[in-house]
């Protein structure tokens, strides 16, 4: 609705600044994609910058970024090397990773040795020449970057990407881990590269908020365009981690687009992790489309990030799909997290139940927009939406609108929502059990956080966040 | 049988309303002038004239909202006549020149005889005087201090009243229609409760013979005294029907400490045929200020007419430990649209919150459940509770909610729950087994669906609402 609002042609400066030149537009791989770049450009060029004005944004305030320029980062090939990024790295997917550094895959950090037949992990650039017939088919289709801003600056910077293509009736056995490392501001300096030209600083924080928006002399920050292009075939079974981590504290800006498409009773469990330096910019968009009798499972965790935004559309196009939503969002300082999911029943018979819980500490700011579309045909279609909200300061603040909208009358669909502090009575429980007030309050947050990280598939990663967890928690004690 | 009813629910009301009533109107359009012309005809003070006028140009500078999940063509603003004196009307000697088919609609509802008359406009002298009755009422409320009367008149008798609260919960600036209102509103009514008065009676809208077409821009005010009580009623189960396409009301409430009003709307209003053609565009803006502590105000609503309906009845708790509302049950069918809801705004500690809201949509009709909870940083110990349950009739409606919750303050609690359910054929199965046929099935599962609501109704509201929603929705199962 709001986007039909938009005038056309509202060619905002800022977003434009954050277009590749034209050389880059038409720069590497085939002409089809060289015209999906550039028309994703043109987007770029026409849509208006989204503010606090528009619907969908009414809470969540990108204006900070704004202040801050940032240039490609994709041509500043830093020195990353298997030990730096050795706590990440999960023993289950030892031999099925994929690594990108700053959007662009690194051969030497990545493992994809001994997969079985019928399982493709490479990166798209590679991929292109070997794929291109199903990559044309699937790249940018799930994902309708006309009226998205920030999706379409993602599709005209496409230069690189991961692809998984598991093919019919396949089992993956190992969790195919995707793991984007962002360099920051780092000692090799900043981006140089894009339509900014500037010389590399050693001090690059001193710009980090520019007076008055963009200003050509200052400083730019890395800007990064990951992508993400899943297929599993019908029947076909795979798990896949989506790994958004970053090796220095720095300003710097991921810009993520993942496009996820499910064969005919296919399956696939979905773990995503952003875990971004603290004074990072995240943006992020899912789609998902599922087909006849397929299953997806997603697991959001959501800790880093100055300001994060993440956009995920689930549609089952097939009947008697099934979806199972998990999202946890924990943090403090003066961190946003937002979270818009939309799940389109679009088919009879399907189900969809999601969670999503929110910790918001300190002066952080939770958003969270669950809306439920059940179209006219999908009959018997049996959703369920909660939002559980936790906040701990007085600081803090939490706006959820779980939405529903109903056109088919034989459903069942209902959905709740609760914003609330620790229960005393808890509280009062484990100190009557000799646990410290703080003992107990960090233990009631970790269990209310644990709930979610508990449900993903992989046990090295459930041990690495429950670490993070409760680091975080003692933090802002 | 029920085409007919439907026929006779939706079908305009020819009898008795006389429908020349060029003599004593304004020609159509809105203009600076207009406005002066309202105010003098009124004969109102100036600083009512500029309050309209102020609102006036500042509606000059905003632009229609287009959120709500409605659609309609554009409303042309200069082709709507801001001002006309009260309709005379043509008397019916008795009830037997009264149309048969809405003399069975009163039947089915239960009206009592004598409202029936004075719905029906039959001169009710014979059996029930009503301006007897209003007099007597008019004095027993007059005995504890209670000022019960229209706009006009409390703007002549008591401008002191009106001038302190006027605009003061909903600013002349507040949305589009609000603005529209505060400038070209031309009646409405006026309630003051003095200090420790509980109104001895329920105020209804039945009993008030000056504002019997209370008009397209009505304005409600009602002022509830420290530790005084009323309830109030507004509307009426019998359909109404109306020239006037575009309603724009706005109703106040200012409640001071330990005081509290409950206000009661049942509205059937023209809702177009059954091709969604014509309709009455209800567009309201209801706010009530909890302005003194341990104040409470309760808003319950029927909305069952009406093309279009864009109602958000809202509490502002801003004293301490002050209550907040919001019961409703809005009933869609055919082209119908609803988006209502509440807003419970608290400012105050330890203010508290309720909403139940039941959406029932049948035929091609979309009905919205819109509403806001938002908890200041302030607003220590805050509690809302909130449900909304929608039920579709049919596979080609639509039910939507969009509940906005926003929380400020950790010590603040807010549940909010929503689900949605049908009418199946196996529940109808269930009630024939037993005997019983559809429309009282249907009647019977609707009623259990809004009795949380219901509840909250004065007993004679509840019972014809009851009766009212079973009409309403013949034909559309089974």
């Amino acid at each position: 609705m709001s986007a039909a609002m938009k005038a056309p042609d509202v060619r905002d400066e800022y977003l434009a600044s954050l277009a590749p030149d034209a050389n880059l537009l038409a720069g590497p791989g085939p002409d089809w994609l060289n015209a999906l770049r550039a028309e994703a450009a043109t987007c770029v060029n026409s849509l208006p910058y989204p503010t606090t004005h528009d619907e969908e944004w009414r809470f969540t305030d990108f204006g900070l970024l704004r202040k801050t320029v940032f240039a490609s980062a994709a041509d500043i090939s830093p020195e990353v090397s298997l030990a730096d990024i050795a706590p990440f790295i999960l023993p289950e997917s030892e031999k099925s990773r994929l690594v990108f550094v700053n959007g662009i895959y690194a051969p030497h950090l990545s493992a994809c040795a001994g997969l079985p037949q019928g399982v493709v992990m490479s990166n798209l650039a590679a991929g292109l020449s070997s794929h291109d017939a199903v990559i044309r088919a699937h790249l940018a289709q799930q994902l309708d970057f006309h009226n998205e801003a920030f999706a379409a600056l993602n599709t005209c910077h496409i230069r690189d990407g991961a692809l998984v293509l598991i093919a019919k009736d396949t089992v993956c056995p190992a969790p195919i881990h995707l793991l984007f490392i962002a360099t920051g501001d780092d000692a090799q300096g900043c981006a140089s590269v894009g339509r900014l030209q500037h010389p590399a600083s050693g001090d690059t924080r001193a710009s980090m908020h520019v007076a008055g928006g963009r200003m050509p002399g200052a400083t730019a920050q890395q800007a990064s365009y990951p992508r993400c292009l899943v297929i599993a075939e019908a029947g076909s079974t795979c798990a896949l981690i989506e790994d958004y981590v970053c090796l220095n504290q720095g300003v710097y800006f991921t810009d993520a687009v993942c496009e996820i498409t499910l064969g005919e009773n296919a399956a696939v469990e979905h773990t995503r992790l952003q875990r971004e330096s603290p004074s990072a910019f995240h943006m992020a968009y899912g789609a998902v489309a599922l087909a006849r009798g397929s299953n997806y499972t997603a697991h959001n965790i959501a800790f880093g990030a100055r300001i994060s935004r993440h956009d995920l559309r689930i549609t089952q196009n097939g009947e008697a799909a099934q979806c199972t939503l998990n999202g946890l969002a924990l943090i403090s300082g003066r961190q946003i997290a937002d979270t818009h999911t939309v799940m389109d029943h679009a088919k009879p018979n399907g189900q969809s139940t999601q969670l999503h819980k929110c910790i918001a500490d300190g002066g952080a700011h939770a958003v969270f927009n669950g809306k439920i579309f059940v179209r006219k045909d999908a009959q018997h279609t049996h959703a369920a939406q909660q939002s559980r909200n936790l906040l701990l300061s007085n600081k803090a603040r939490i706006d959820t609108k779980p939405q529903l909208e109903i056109f088919a009358d034989d459903v069942k669909c209902a959905h709740g929502a609760t914003v609330s502090q620790l229960e005393t009575e808890e509280m009062f429980y484990l100190n009557s059990r000799g646990l410290s007030p703080l003992t107990a309050r960090n233990l009631l947050i970790y269990a209310f956080a644990e709930e979610i990280v508990d449900r993903i598939p992989v046990t090295s990663l459930i041990k690495q966040l429950s670490k993070t967890l409760s680091e975080q928690i003692l933090e802002h004690t | 049988m029920s085409t007919t009813l439907e026929a006779l629910i939706n079908r305009p009301y020819e009898y008795g309303f006389v429908t020349d009533i060029e003599s004593d109107a304004i020609p159509k359009g809105l203009s600076e002038d207009v406005v002066r012309l309202i105010s003098k005809k009124k004969n109102e003070p100036d600083w009512l004239l500029e309050f309209r006028l102020s609102a006036y140009r500042h509606w000059l500078t905003m632009t229609e909202p287009v959120w709500a999940n409605v659609s309609h063509a554009k409303i042309d603003y200069q082709n709507i006549i801001y001002y006309s004196a009260p309709k005379p009307k043509k008397k019916l000697a008795s009830m037997d020149e009264v149309d048969p088919e809405l003399l069975r609609t009163f039947e089915k509802l239960g009206v009592p005889m004598h409202e029936r008359k004075m719905l029906a406009n039959v001169a009710v002298d014979v059996i029930f005087d009503s301006v007897s009755v209003t007099t007597t009422y008019k004095e027993k409320l007059a005995e504890v201090g209670i000022i019960f009367c229209s706009f006009s008149e409390a703007v002549q008798h008591h401008p002191d009243l009106v001038k302190q609260y006027l605009g003061s919960v909903v600013p002349s600036a507040d949305n589009f229609f609000a603005a529209l209102n505060s400038a070209v509103f031309t009646d409405g009514s006026f309630c003051y409760i003095p200090k420790n008065t509980k109104c001895p009676m329920d105020l209804s809208t039945y009993f008030r013979i000056n504002n019997a077409e209370s008009g397209q821009f009505e304005r409600t005010l009602i002022i509830a005294e420290e530790g005084s009580h009323v309830s109030y009623l507004e509307g009426c189960t019998a359909p109404r029907f109306d020239t006037n396409q575009l309603h724009a009301a706005v109703v106040e409430l200012v409640v001071l400490d330990n005081a509290e009003i409950k206000y009661s709307t049942v509205q059937n209003w023209y809702a177009g045929d059954e091709n969604g053609v014509g309709g009455i565009y209800n567009f309201v803006t209801k706010r009530g200020l909890c302005k003194g502590v341990n104040s409470k105000i309760s808003w319950t609503q029927v909305e069952t007419g009406s093309a279009i309906t864009w109602k958000y009845p809202s509490c502002v708790l801003l004293g301490d430990n002050s209550i907040g509302e919001f019961y409703s049950v809005a009933l869609t069918n055919h082209h119908q649209q609803a988006d209502t809801g509440t807003k419970m705004i608290h400012i105050g500690k330890n203010t508290r919150s309720r909403i139940v809201s039941k959406g029932i949509s049948a035929g091609q009709s979309n009905n919205s459940y819109r509403g806001l909870v938002k908890v200041g940083a302030k607003a220590d110990g805050a509690r809302n509770y909130s449900q909304c349950d929608s039920m579709l009739i049919g596979s080609v409606c639509g039910a939507h909610t969009f509940p906005y919750i926003e929380v400020m303050n950790s010590t603040a609690k807010v549940e909010h729950e929503a689900s949605t359910s049908r009418i199946g054929e196996d529940q109808m199965f269930y009630f024939a087994s037993r005997g019983i046929g559809g429309e009282e099935a249907v009647s019977m599962i609707i009623n259990g669906f809004c009795k949380e609501v219901f509840n909250h109704l004065p007993m004679e509201f509840a019972v014809e609402a009851t009766k009212l929603l079973g009409l309403k929705l013949e034909g559309s199962v089974g």
